[in-house]
């Protein structure tokens, strides 16, 4: 068994294929796969038999690109493939008369993963699915997948191997200069999400040479508790007369190489541009070194795509405000299936200074499941913070875990035998930091010393999944003092005691201390200041509370964990008094997204010298002051007269000049945006007045089946929305079906179909054609880049919107009887009382 | 207004009139984005290129790539050989944009524009640093000439990105309709002959759509 050795000894895995392929012949684009079969097979053999002569251990399978995404060759089939390529491998031992064990070589897909490209997580899995399972009825000895890009396929092809055979799984990612993926991870991210899937060895191949491998591998070396395989490329790639060739000797190869195991490498080989010459000098030279095993890290740390958070340092802000108790505008959002609201959320919390965030969908009346794996997939397409997955419907704990990219948090399990029996297994299988709450059965106990005892118990149950300490975070639990005198004394001597006798993590949701009391800011932010100072490693706490910030900031700076202070003035230093006036800390230390508010244009406000009202707020493209100014106005006038005398000219004004060519598109959203700036204001008067509104007209968009470039379907939506409509937005390659059962389902009479590439309006007319078929009364405009009036009318569409404005026009038009924006206002007035 | 800039208004469709402050001030947030999460990353390759005898004008061999386009064999007219080329910003700017147009749309569409122009602008010096290497030789590059230009189709992106071995290599890969992913990517054949093309028949002046918004005069 190759484990029974890994470890042990040194192991030698073999070097370049590709690259001796080619020098037997194998063309630019050509598949390497397909030279397992015939008189090619001896080359490949010869190959193989040369590295084992030259001292490999390991070979891997000439399979590098043979699964269903990347093989495209109709000759021979994909399970023959693999079959062949193992006997060759054999056959190679054989002749050379010597023992090995062979691996197969699992590459990636060449395909994208979404939300980033178009392949689902689970065809990416089943792709690799087919491959192992191959592999594995073909007799290999382990699964090596290599030549990682991105985290996301990695998981893909481990939990393929994993779940579908009993072999050593070993993974090697392609690092960068920066010490990164292709996709944004860093080593310890890599290493962390690994380990979480429990894969049997991890490491580096291709991608540089092994004297660029230094820092990446001295971050391997001390974050891995795995043993580590090296395979580097025989340097760098040099192009000399139209050939690539790599700049180092198999000599120069050999002696960096040395060092690399002296530095703790168990299994050494090479990758593009290394020969049997490499291999045989390599091993040579490292043969009579002694290795050991790895020695077992303690860290704690939960990872995202491209972020690893490690436990530790600073106190860790895990955001709370995904989570729909006690919020109505959250909990409308995911009846109304309002994905965008919580990826607002997200983004606004990680502006905020939240380093995770909890993601809490549980709602009566919705599928969890299905809404949990949509939130998580979707929340990974715009924030590189880890999240905490919190809930406790097992089903949705593992869909969400599954499609995590990464190593995950979870919320939670408890003392109580039966969360344990549910959570574990879970967590064993995808990896994960567990929060554990300190109750059981009995309930919470009242006393430190009760909440240890739990703390024990679950982490000798954690133990016989092989799940370590270092993955659990214990939960001291703050219970309020309106109600429990001594409830923050309890949770803050558990927390020591957490620290000092069981060396664990803790964490507490913070706000609960001071439920039932006034002014609970006052009494969170005290708490969190003595909870930090007794341990606390990470809280939940809602980011956008200026007055936890500020104890967490203060607590930093007094600690001397913040470098002179240095976060602190940042962020405090541009204030004048003692106390800054709420949200005025927001915006200086975290720049995103805040310009278009108009407060950061140079000129803004000052043209003409004259006053600012509302309507050149809206015209000029100002949130903050079109926000301020309707606040203001709505104290004299009803809201619907401010819509009607000062919002709709500006709209029209704006929208009018877009259509001469005097204002342009940044221009109108950010009119756009400041208009739904006043509108909320005028909204929350009219709720206030008791006003009750109207339907508000639906209208489907999407981008269709094979294009994924959306941002012409979203410029659409932001305006439509803004014209009163409401928007069921499908997203991006939406198969014709689903802009059917869409429709259908909410009686829809509008659909805006986006495309952009030519080869992508086959989508479009197909959608057109289906929709006429099963709804024959829906009208269909269309846009995007390469239509144009003639193009649209013999796709069969109804209207071609050469721009945003246009779609708005046809949309009044159809859904309204109204041509232009000025009898606009009953609309607006129905929408502005609609929401809520 | 940089080179930069100004290409980030063109694409903005400004054309000639006046940009204001707050479109401005957007462009330079987005250049300031850009510059932290771009991951620059291109491949080139170069191959004998032949002219096709049979089969009609326009039948093209770049190594063992068959193509079949007139405009493209008119750009590539007395090269010998061509270079495969393929640039990507990365998917940080895809989930940049992303971003953006969850929470200020005025900002992803100007992010759009100023990636567009970023990544022409790193195209350019790539096609630079290839045509100093041809020169030392005495040859000279011919305009980029990318697929989904005039008649050369969006299909034969495939091809060149498994003679470029793309995926692997940059990170750059397409999806079943036969767009890139990162979006921000180009690829292009660059013809490569031994005399200097003397007018420049390339980008807009290939192009016949002449009512574009983005054309340049």
């Amino acid at each position: 068994m190759i484990l029974d050795e890994l470890g042990k000894r040194l192991l030698f895995f073999d070097g370049g294929m590709g690259t001796l392929l080619q020098e037997r012949g194998l063309g630019p684009g050509e598949l390497p796969e397909t030279w397992n079969f015939g008189e090619r097979a001896n080359d490949v053999v010869d190959v193989h038999k040369a590295y084992v002569e030259a001292g490999s251990d390991v070979i891997l399978t000439n399979t590098f690109g043979a699964n269903a995404l990347k093989y495209h060759d109709g000759r021979y089939p994909l399970k023959d493939v693999v079959e062949a390529a193992v006997r060759n491998a054999r056959d190679a031992f054989g002749q050379a008369g010597r023992n090995g064990y062979v691996a197969l070589d699992v590459g990636p897909t060449g395909k994208l993963l979404k939300p980033m490209g178009d392949l689902d997580f689970e065809e990416a899995y089943r792709a690799f699915r087919e491959v192992v399972v191959y592999g594995a009825d073909a007799g290999v000895d382990a699964i090596h997948i290599e030549t990682m890009g991105d985290t996301y396929e990695m998981k893909a092809a481990v939990l393929a191997a994993k779940e579908n055979t009993d072999l050593p799984v070993f993974v090697t990612a392609v690092f960068d200069e920066r010490g990164k993926l292709l996709t944004g991870a860093d080593v310890l991210a890599v290493v962390s999400m690994l380990e979480g899937l429990r894969v049997d060895a991890l490491g580096v191949n291709c991608g540089l040479g092994p004297m660029q491998m230094g820092p990446v591998l001295d971050e391997l070396f001390a974050y891995s508790s795995l043993p580590v395989i090296v395979k580097p490329n025989a340097g760098l790639p040099k192009t000399r007369g139209g050939k690539t060739v790599y700049d180092i000797s198999a000599g120069e190869f050999a002696e960096e190489m040395e060092k690399i195991v002296r530095k703790g490498a168990l299994a050494v080989g090479g990758c593009c541009g290394t020969t049997p010459e490499h291999v045989r000098l390599l091993a040579g030279r490292c043969a009579g070194i002694k290795v050991a095993p790895p020695q077992r890290k303690a860290r704690t740390v939960v990872s995202s795509y491209g972020k690893a958070v490690l436990f530790g340092g600073r106190s860790i802000i895990i955001g709370e405000r995904i989570n729909p108790t006690g919020k109505k505008k959250l909990k409308a959002a995911l009846k109304a299936h309002d994905i965008d609201y919580i990826l607002k959320e997200a983004i606004t919390q990680e502006d905020q200074g939240a380093h995770i965030l909890d993601v809490n969908v549980g709602l009566p009346g919705i599928d969890e499941t299905e809404m949990m794996k949509e939130a998580v997939e979707s929340l990974q397409g715009v924030t590189g913070l880890p999240l905490q997955i919190d809930t406790v419907d097992m089903k949705a704990m593992e869909a969400a875990l599954r499609v995590y990219n990464g190593k995950a948090m979870v919320n939670s399990v408890s003392g109580k035998q039966e969360s344990m029996d549910g959570v574990f297994p879970l967590v064993r299988k995808y990896g994960g930091v567990v929060v554990a709450l300190l109750l059981d059965e009995d309930g919470i106990p009242d006393t430190a010393g009760g909440r240890i005892a739990i703390a024990k118990k679950i982490i000798a149950e954690a133990a016989k999944y092989g799940i370590e300490k270092k993955d659990l975070v214990m939960d001291a639990l703050a219970l309020t003092i309106s109600s429990e005198p001594r409830g923050a004394a309890v949770a803050l001597e558990t927390l020591r005691r957490l620290r000092d006798e069981l060396g664990v993590h803790t964490v507490l949701g913070v706000s609960n201390i001071s439920f039932g009391l006034p002014m609970r800011p006052v009494i969170n932010a005290a708490f969190y200041t003595m909870a930090l100072h007794g341990g606390l490693s990470s809280g939940i706490i809602n980011p956008a509370s200026e007055d936890m910030m500020r104890a967490y900031d203060a607590y930093h700076a007094l600690m001397g964990l913040d470098d002179n202070c240095g976060n602190y003035i940042s962020k405090y230093g541009g204030m004048t008094t003692a106390v800054a006036p709420a949200g005025a800390a927001n915006e200086s230390p975290v720049g995103s997204g805040n310009v278009g508010n108009g407060a950061g244009m140079p000129g803004a406000g000052g043209a003409g010298g004259g006053r600012m009202t509302l309507q050149k707020a809206i015209e000029r493209g100002m949130k903050d002051e079109a926000g301020a100014l309707a606040r203001e106005l709505v104290k004299a006038s009803a809201p619907l007269d401010v819509i009607n005398g000062h919002l709709i000219p500006a709209l029209d004004l704006v929208g009018k000049g877009f259509e001469e060519g005097t204002v342009f598109l940044p221009q109108l959203l950010m009119s756009a945006e400041a208009a739904k700036g006043a509108f909320a204001v005028l909204k929350e008067a009219m709720e206030g007045a008791g006003n009750a509104g109207g339907k508000k007209e639906k209208v489907v968009l999407a981008t269709v089946k094979g294009d994924i470039h959306d941002i012409g379907k979203n410029i659409v939506k932001v305006l439509l929305e803004n014209y009163n409509f409401d928007v069921v937005d499908l997203g991006k390659d939406v198969p014709p079906e689903r802009v059917v059962e869409a429709v259908k389902a909410q009686d829809v009479r509008l659909v805006g179909l986006s495309a952009l590439m030519t080869t992508t309006v086959a989508g479009m007319e197909e959608t057109i054609r289906l929709l006429r078929k099963e709804a024959p009364d829906c009208r269909v405009m269309v846009g995007g880049a390469v239509l144009n009036q003639e193009y649209a009318d013999m796709i069969g569409a109804d209207f071609y919107g050469k721009d945003a404005m246009q779609s708005v026009y046809y949309a009044q038009r159809v859904l309204q009887g109204t041509k232009s924006c000025a009898p606009l206002q009953a609309g607006i007035a129905k929408k502005v009382s609609d929401e809520s | 207004m940089g080179h930069l800039e100004r290409e980030a208004v063109r694409y903005l469709g400004y054309g000639k009139h006046a940009v204001d402050d707050g479109t401005l001030a957007l462009i330079a947030e987005s250049f300031a984005d850009l510059r932290k999460v771009a991951e620059q990353k291109s491949i080139y390759r170069i191959f004998a290129l032949s002219h096709g005898e049979t089969g009609g004008a326009g039948r093209l061999a770049i190594g063992g790539l068959q193509l079949e386009s007139r405009n493209l064999a008119k750009n590539l007219k007395g090269c010998g050989e061509a270079a495969l080329f393929a640039a990507t910003l990365g998917v940080g700017v895809d989930r940049l944009i992303r971003r953006a147009e969850i929470t200020n749309m005025a900002k992803a569409v100007v992010l759009q524009a100023c990636a567009a122009a970023y990544l022409e602008e790193y195209c350019d010096a790539c096609q630079e640093r290839i045509a100093r290497e041809a020169r030392r030789e005495g040859k000279y590059l011919r305009p980029r000439f990318s697929p989904g230009y005039g008649d050369f189709s969006l299909s034969y992106q495939a091809g060149i990105m498994r003679m470029l071995d793309c995926a692997k290599q940059i990170g750059l890969t397409m999806t079943d309709g036969c767009l890139m992913t990162p979006i921000k990517s180009v690829t292009a054949v660059i013809g490569i002959g031994t005399v200097g093309a003397a007018c420049h028949q390339g980008g807009c002046g290939a192009c016949r759509k002449r009512d574009c918004l983005y054309r340049r005069d």
